[in-house]
């Protein structure tokens, strides 16, 4: 038949197409990350450890941060034997835990008597039913950006690093009226820049099924918005303009924002790509009876997968990406490490284009962080939640107290089942 | 659709023979093999292990963990014991308000009929009107069809970003409205009521120009005699549109709309890009619920159930439109 | 038509409605152009510029340096070839099936192609992705390759249009003596160009276009397609909204080029056979 005979030569052609690649002699360690191709510190954590590992050659799977989840979902569900994860959120950490696809790194941890203090107690939150499953080699806490140009234009006085909201919220204004093109603040849309702060007392969660706290940052936020002092919210989210353009375009004053932006901004103004020239760091401002300089944040770590054949190396390379040397290699990208010293603090503060004064160096060190949300059993649909009823408040469809009790309402629902 | 030559079917009914029947099976599956293979494998097989997926607590990891749990899944997405109290309490009506209104599973399936019963008819008037201007020697229709059969050759992520850009605060479609006296000025996508809207009108500006050039192709086979016989009798345009036109249409609408509402009921990129749902559960669909069970929170079970909601209304929906056609074609 | 030459202002109406509609159509073409050529920061700037200050024409040179463009483009192209040559053929001959021939199973066995359709594959992909990587076939063009290329959407199609051909041709055919595949290869075949230039537009674009599959199976970056490369102007902090728009206009090109090609094909060749029962 002439048809199976172009059948049989359309298959042959396909898998011909098909590239293979062949084994390497030498060990391959390979981990699944996310904007692997473009993200600096990736690239410094596999040269250092290339270099003074010999034999060891580190392979990464590059992922679009915004597929991540999504892909990593089916990765592990498909039996991937990727050796290590990135963890980009405790939610999705514990989803893979219950899914049985992390490994417990408590035995190693303890045969190498691996010193944790570093960690300062961040590691917990990747610890589930007593077992550690990830670690984190970066956390990055909410931090206040500001262009010195604009508030040297308005006249008004940097921020310092025990503002109080009110201060911080002064300063919008006073620098608005001085220059209504210049915005005094700007929030992204994420729900965590906009009422995150709550947490900073060590004592509210956004898992306690009681969001009655969180009003105050949205007044806040919605009276910064009347008065023209920030982007409206409903503006950045249709147009889905991306935080880093938006403080680069140099008519936003403040700016509160992930430790990591520090590394972007600092690589787009040497490029030239940005309109900011002079900027400097703050802690958070903090609510009365909040210790200055309390925020929160989040982690970034790395896990070993359950069917990673070579689980010795992945620990081994754990082990030196969230200490002391990794931390240092981490750190000289403009990333805040997870394992902080004395040391790493020096590196951080050292590299070119950080701010040089005084307060932007000890914002880097802040009392206390509190971790965003917690992993537990209905984070994520918790998170979901939150979210919904977070673009309806921002987007004014509901008032804050109707988003709060829904809030409320739906959280309750989840915790109850 | 129904075939057109009766007699030849009349005739191989008289013919039929066991034998033949056996023979032409087999050089049947012969033709269907070389799809049904690669279908089977590939969507089939897929399809039934998530139809079981539905009755199963599963978290990922290997497909033996599987925990078979009944009907649990649908217990939970319908939320039945919340939504039987308040029936208890506050009536059958009271019930199904509480489940439309604040059910995740209610909000979605509401929305999402909703959207489906805006954009099949918008789509397909659009489709139809297009095609008959379009049909007529207008000089330059071929660059017509071109340019309004783009939206669906562009790639979903751009065109999206560019839409909420168009319909944004101060944005040029605004704009054009607040010229023609509308008072609306604020981003659709922010607006409870207005991002369903932009939803439908992307919708709407992505399916006229794929489901005109099918229409296109079918107004070129309508017999002309039809049309000169009817001029012969006196009938006008408007009245041979609907006494000729229409009815010819019949079998491509059928084929038009079966799949503009499965296409419907299916939406997911524009939602997701646009709005992602909102604001608050304002344009969240049921694909998007599916979506968020399955990968924010690794309910692969409660997804699953999700989709055979979402399969059976769509059939329900497609054999009710089978009926129609075929007391229509009877008739 | 006649008519139109009698009421000049009809054809005018006609025409404005026409150029409002293609412009309406073509106002977010127009923006994304204006995008491409801007920096990234003044993508999203307001109040809006139609027209750049600057023209920046190094975003198009720019997109095949940044990334692997080019890789991307020969994966896209061979995949979106390859799924519209198979899928082509192989729904051409099982949609003969469905239209021309009567055997056991039919009815139930076109019902299991149209429930598929209904099913969203956001509830299937998993158990998809766990046999497809079993069977070896992950992170391979392959992959997507067999994944679009059986798709329902093609044999109902095919098979709408095959109902049209009446079966007078075919029992002329059986008496003459012609096999069925013969039927297929003689009669069917010839009088279907259009349905297959229509299922080939369909199905390249739709291949060219998808993200979700490529996502999920490609995961090396030599094996990635257009659609999943453009992702990677989105980054963690950052986005390059002005490339990703550079890249899309670009990739907007192949994909025009074959509909341009097909379209006579496609209307006339529809209009012989006719899409109607």
């Amino acid at each position: 038949m002439k048809k199976t005979i172009a059948l049989v030569l359309a298959a042959m052609m396909l898998i011909s197409l098909v590239s293979f690649s062949l084994a390497d002699e030498t060990k391959t360690l390979t981990i699944v990350a996310w904007d692997a191709n473009t993200t600096g510190y990736l690239t410094a954590q596999k040269e250092a450890y290339e270099a003074s590992h010999p034999g060891v050659k580190i392979e990464y799977i590059d992922v679009s941060s915004q597929d991540y989840d999504t892909k990593v979902a089916a990765m592990l569900a498909g039996q991937d034997k990727s050796d290590i994860y990135m963890v980009k959120d405790i939610p999705a950490l514990l989803n893979w835990y219950e899914a049985g696809y992390t490994y417990d790194m408590s035995d190693y941890i303890k045969a190498a008597n691996y010193d944790l203090s570093g960690f300062v107690g961040m590691e917990t939150n990747y610890a589930f039913d007593g077992k550690q499953v990830a670690l984190p080699f970066r956390s990055d806490f909410e931090i206040l950006f500001y262009n010195k140009d604009l508030f040297d234009a308005a006249g008004v006085a940097y921020p310092t690093n025990d503002w109080s909201w009110e201060q911080y919220k002064e300063a919008a204004l006073a620098i608005h009226a001085a220059d209504e093109n210049v915005y005094g603040t700007h929030y992204h849309t994420w729900l965590s820049t906009a009422v995150n702060y709550t947490v900073a007392d060590g004592v509210n969660t956004l898992v306690d099924g009681n969001y009655d706290d969180l009003a105050y940052f949205y007044q806040l936020i919605q009276d910064l918005e009347d008065a023209g002092a920030c982007m409206s919210y409903s503006e950045i989210r249709a147009a889905g303009l991306h935080y880093s353009g938006a403080f680069g375009n140099g008519n936003i004053a403040m700016m509160p924002m992930g430790y990591w932006y520090v590394a972007t901004l600092i690589t787009n103004i040497a490029s030239g790509d940005y309109n900011v020239k002079n900027w400097g760091l703050a802690a958070m401002p903090t609510k009365e009876g909040v210790q200055a300089g309390a925020t929160f944040g989040n982690l970034t770590g790395a896990m070993i997968n359950n069917l990673s054949e070579q689980k010795d190396l992945a620990w081994d390379y754990i082990a030196w990406l969230c200490g002391e040397e990794g931390s240092k290699v981490t750190a000289g990208t403009g990333n805040r490490p997870a394992w902080v010293s004395e040391g790493v603090a020096d590196v951080m503060s050292a590299i070119e284009g950080f701010p040089a004064d005084e307060t932007s160096k000890a914002s880097l060190l802040p009392t206390y962080v509190a971790i965003e949300i917690p992993g537990m059993e209905f984070t994520a649909q918790i998170s979901n939640i939150l979210g919904e009823e977070h673009s309806a408040i921002m987007s004014r469809e509901i008032s804050i107290e109707e988003g709060i009790e829904n809030m409320n309402e739906r959280v309750a629902e989840v915790l109850g089942e | 659709m129904t075939a057109k030559p009766v007699p030849a079917g009349q005739r191989r009914k008289k013919y039929s023979m066991s034998r033949l029947e056996r023979k032409n099976t087999l050089i049947a599956y012969s033709f269907l093999a070389p799809n049904f293979i690669g279908f089977a494998i590939f969507t089939l097989v897929p399809v039934i292990l998530s139809v079981v997926m539905s009755f199963t607590e599963w978290k990922g990891g290997a497909l033996s963990s599987m925990q078979w749990v009944g009907l649990d899944n649908y217990a939970s997405i319908f939320k039945s014991v919340k939504v039987g109290q308040k029936m208890g309490e506050l009536g059958f009506f009271g019930g199904l308000d509480y489940f439309f209104n604040k059910v995740d599973l209610g909000i979605s399936l509401k929305n999402t009929v909703f959207y489906t019963a805006v954009t099949v008819p918008l789509s397909l008037v659009a489709a139809i009107v297009l095609a008959l201007v379009l049909n007529k020697a207008v000089k330059g229709a071929v660059a017509f069809r071109a340019v309004l059969f783009f939206p669906y050759v562009a790639s979903m992520v751009a065109i999206c970003v560019c839409w909420n850009f168009m319909l944004m605060k101060n944005g040029p479609i605004n704009q054009m409205l607040m010229s023609l006296g509308s008072t609306f000025n604020k981003s659709w996508t922010a607006d409870g009521t207005m991002a369903f809207w932009a939803i439908v009108l992307v919708s709407v500006w992505r399916n006229m120009g794929y489901y005109m050039v099918i229409y296109l192709a079918a107004l070129q086979g309508i017999p002309r005699e039809l049309y000169e016989a009817a001029t012969v009798d006196g009938a006008n345009k408007w009245q041979q549109f609907w006494a000729i036109t229409l009815p010819q249409l019949r079998p491509t609408t059928f084929f038009a709309s079966i799949m503009l509402i499965i296409g419907c009921f299916k939406i997911y990129d524009t939602v997701y890009i646009m709005t992602e749902g909102g604001p608050g559960r304002a344009t969240k669909m049921l694909v998007l619920y599916i979506y968020q069970e399955a990968f924010n929170n690794y309910h692969y079970g409660l997804a699953s159930a999700i989709a055979m909601v979402l399969l059976v209304v769509v059939l329900l929906v497609t054999i009710l439109q089978f009926r129609m056609e075929k007391r229509y074609a009877n008739n | 038509m006649t008519q139109v030459r009698r009421f000049p202002i009809g054809k005018i109406l006609i025409y404005l409605v026409l150029i409002a509609l293609s412009a309406f159509t073509l106002i977010p073409f127009v923006w994304m152009i204006s995008a491409s050529l801007k920096l990234d920061r003044e993508v999203f700037s307001f109040p809006m510029r139609w027209i750049p200050e600057t023209f920046h024409w190094e975003n198009y040179s720019l997109i095949w340096t940044k990334v692997p463009m080019l890789t991307y483009f020969k994966n896209t192209a061979i995949i979106a070839i390859c799924v519209t040559l198979i899928q082509t053929l192989t729904s051409s001959f099982a949609a003969y099936a469905f239209a021309k021939l009567r055997f056991k199973g039919r009815d139930v066995l076109f019902l299991c192609y149209i429930s598929t359709i209904a099913v969203p594959w956001q509830a299937y992909m998993l158990p998809q992705f766990i046999l497809m990587r079993s069977m070896g076939l992950y992170d391979r063009l392959l992959a997507i390759m067999v994944l679009q290329a059986f798709s329902a959407f093609g044999v109902f199609l095919m098979r709408q249009f095959y109902q049209n051909i009446p079966d007078e041709l075919c029992e002329a055919a059986r008496i003459d003596g012609l096999s069925e595949y013969g039927i297929w290869a003689r009669i069917m075949l010839p009088l279907s160009t259009a349905a297959i230039a229509t299922l080939v537009i369909f199905t390249f674009v739709g291949t060219w276009n998808d993200f979700m599959g490529p996502m999920i199976y490609l995961t090396r970056d030599e094996n990635k397609t257009i659609q999943v490369g453009l992702r990677r102007f989105i980054q963690e902090n950052s986005s390059d909204y002005h490339l990703i728009m550079a890249a899309s206009v670009v990739s907007l090109v192949p994909v025009s080029v074959v509909f341009l090609a097909l379209q006579r094909y496609f209307i006339e060749g529809i209009a012989t056979s006719g899409l109607k029962g």
